[in-house]
């Protein structure tokens, strides 16, 4: 009897073993939206975005982010500070991120002290006009994709991430490329309904702040518009201890320049 | 002599263009230069220019100052804002001016309470262009020649305390200085005038009374609000004056003036069918005219409006309002009218549709914005193109087409000054 429990035993640490050996597609894709948007409880940093059309001319956008986790992998708050360009300095914005629902966003414009509410039901939309979308500034919700392992040679996951819902989005699936080392997603490529590659996200920088390795720079490209935006973050830090209550119409009237200062 | 001091402006705007060091020099500085003309394209146009109701030349200057030391105002994390503009108005033979539109200094003395008080734009409530609790002056004359969105909103001069407690949000407003709505006055925009007793242009001479600077003229303005979940909810309070000249003071002498007002109203804002829907609603009391038989002074009545916007994907956004306003009273104010007055309906209804476009990487803004109402047979058409050439240089292009069958009513009053705009600003 007691030989039959050890057996049991080891079966069964053998079973736990191999799950961490060898990570399910699910798990990989977890981890790697964990590292690019779940890092500690909060986080700010600075953005430069530079937007580089097919005929290079270049555009600027420079804000500050601040993150706030509700809950690990889970809803988060975003606030975002305009400082340039210029037309839009002092704007804020406010995103509560839920997974399971479409985001709340809200809408500062001091020049008319208006809390404007936005119908956010488009998560693919340009963010600010640049190559990124609203889904690459606060992640995408694993859960609104399949997950497959194409590979796992060498030092990095490829991932297929195909969509649950494909009449949501305008790609028909995209792979992600994810160092083995940290989970931090290095690379993503979007293919649409044809099948051809046309967008690509990747981190150009990446670097330790406080034990947490971090993309510093990204890159994304429109393959079919020829443009491109280059964003390249600053002044970050995590755990600050930003309060829940500053994603609120009163900070966004009042912008927490506590935060946004650094 | 327009084309004139508008090239001289456009040296200017080039300077700012290729000098950029000289406002290197000046830290903190931004705003812009802005030229702006607006030609008229209806027929019979009576006010000063038959032909144009918009030529001017704006310099817009904002800087902020934030206290940081050890002084009571840093503790207080103390923010001082300015912001400013200087105009050269051709429509008026090149008049220059000075607006201060923000003076303010704002702060927070304990984790509860917000301040900020001076010369401020004071907005609230959930209407796309109506208006029902943001009692707050406007600036309709900005409104229909075409300025910056900006303009509709004039700037009062008051003391804001807002506090946190933990079950809602409450701000309270004081405006010891009354500050009336901009409205057409025949100079640059033709309206009915009810001593005309039709529309009229550069020939209207009225006279409008606004309350004299006194401590009982003071205005009040309350806010309640907190969310549910992300829904917003909202209880507004208002005790003052009504914004628009809507009273008569005496006839004879051609004088109208701005009678008390009270609001009693709130709103509600949240998701809704994957959109954003709002309503908002109020009660009006007109003091002044409490049984509604004065034909004189305004009656009491009550407003509602709904909204619903939704994003379709690919930068496009339509939104619908609804807005109901009703006469109380309607009986008395019948009785009380003179064989020669005009007589207002009981109830209007209001729509507005809007559909917002962005191409070109967002740098491109094409929106259509209009209102009809069916029980007033008008209407008003916004149409604009927004064009950001660089980070700096932006293009602006529009068209304003009011129209009605009536002389007295909302739009009908206005359809000679249906305009075609364009303005172009350098920011900074």
């Amino acid at each position: 009897m007691k030989k039959n429990i050890s057996i049991f035993l080891f079966l069964f640490l053998m079973g736990i073993g191999s799950v961490y050996a060898q990570m399910s597609a699910d798990d990989i894709a977890g981890r790697a939206s964990h590292m690019g948007y779940y890092q500690d409880k909060d986080g700010r940093s600075q953005a430069k975005m530079v937007i580089t059309d097919s005929q290079g001319r270049r555009r600027e956008r420079q804000m500050t982010i601040l993150r706030f986790n509700i809950s690990d992998n889970g809803d988060q708050k975003y606030y975002v500070y305009f400082d340039k360009p210029s037309d839009v300095k002092g704007m804020a914005y406010i995103v509560w991120k839920h997974l399971s629902k479409d985001d709340d966003r809200w809408l500062y414009l001091p020049a008319l002290d208006l809390v404007r509410r936005v119908a956010s039901s488009d998560k693919r939309s340009s963010f600010a006009g640049t190559n990124f979308l609203y889904e690459d500034v606060s992640g995408r919700s694993v859960n609104l994709d399949n997950h497959e392992l194409l590979s796992s040679e060498g030092d990095s996951y490829m991932i297929k991430n195909t969509p649950k819902d494909a009449d949501q989005v305008e790609f028909s699936y995209y792979q992600v490329q994810v160092d083995k080392s940290n989970f931090i997603p290095l690379k993503a490529e979007y293919y649409d309904k044809e099948g051809k590659l046309y967008r690509i996200v990747e981190a150009a920088e990446i670097k330790e702040i406080q034990g947490y390795p971090t993309i510093v720079k990204m890159i994304a490209q429109d393959l079919n518009s020829g443009s491109s935006t280059t964003a390249e973050f600053t002044d970050i830090s995590y755990g600050i201890g930003i309060n829940d209550s500053i994603f609120t119409e009163r900070y966004l009237r009042n912008p927490p320049m506590q935060w946004i200062k650094g | 002599m327009v084309i004139k001091k508008s090239g001289i402006f456009l040296v200017i705007l080039l300077l700012f263009a290729w000098q950029k060091p000289v406002f290197a020099g000046l830290s903190g500085w931004h705003g812009f230069a802005e030229g702006a003309f607006g030609g008229v394209i209806s027929k019979g146009d009576p006010t000063k220019h038959s032909d144009y109701n918009m030529a001017e030349e704006r310099l817009q200057l904002k800087n902020q100052y934030n206290f940081e030391g050890e002084d009571i105002l840093s503790r207080f994390q103390g923010v001082f804002r300015f912001k400013g503009d200087f105009t050269l108005d051709e429509y008026f033979g090149g008049k220059t001016d000075f607006e201060l539109r923000e003076a303010n200094l704002s702060f927070t003395p304990t984790q509860l309470i917000d301040v900020k008080v001076g010369r401020q734009v004071l907005t609230w409530g959930t209407g796309d262009y109506l208006f029902i609790n943001d009692v707050f002056p406007k600036d309709y004359v900005s409104f229909y020649v075409g300025r910056d969105d900006e303009y509709l909103k004039k700037p009062s001069d008051a003391l804001k305390i807002s506090l946190y407690p933990e079950l809602f949000n409450f701000d309270f407003i004081v405006i010891p200085h009354f500050t009336p709505n901009s409205m057409p006055e025949g100079d640059r925009l033709s309206f009915f005038d009810s001593f005309q007793g039709g529309i009229a242009g550069t020939d209207s001479d009225r006279d409008l009374i606004e309350p004299g600077q006194q401590a009982k003229n003071f205005e009040y303005a309350g806010r309640f609000y907190r969310n549910f979940g992300s829904t917003e909810a909202a209880i507004y309070l208002f005790r003052g004056f009504d914004n628009i000249s809507r009273s008569y003071k005496n006839e004879a002498a051609r004088q109208l003036y701005y009678e008390r007002q009270d609001v009693y109203g709130s709103s509600l804002r949240g998701e809704l069918l994957g959109g954003i829907g709002n309503i908002e609603g109020a009660y009006l009391h007109s003091p002044e005219d409490p049984k509604g038989n004065n034909r004189l002074i305004e009656n009491s009545s009550v407003r509602l409006m709904a909204g619903y916007e939704k994003d379709l994907g690919n930068d496009l956004k339509v939104a619908f309002q609804y807005y109901y306003e009703q006469m109380l009273d309607y009986a008395a104010y019948k009785r009380s009218l003179l064989s020669q007055d005009v007589v207002y309906d009981e109830c209007k209804h209001i729509t507005t549709q809007r559909l917002t476009k962005l191409f070109k990487n967002q740098t491109v803004r094409v929106s259509l914005f209009n209102f009809y109402s069916p029980s007033n047979n008008d209407g008003y058409l916004r149409f604009s193109v927004e064009y950001d050439l660089t980070d700096h240089w932006k293009f602006t292009s529009g068209l304003n087409i009011p129209w009605g069958a009536e002389d007295y009513t909302d739009f009908g009053q206005m359809r000679k000054n249906k305009n075609i705009y364009a303005r172009l600003r350098y920011s900074f």
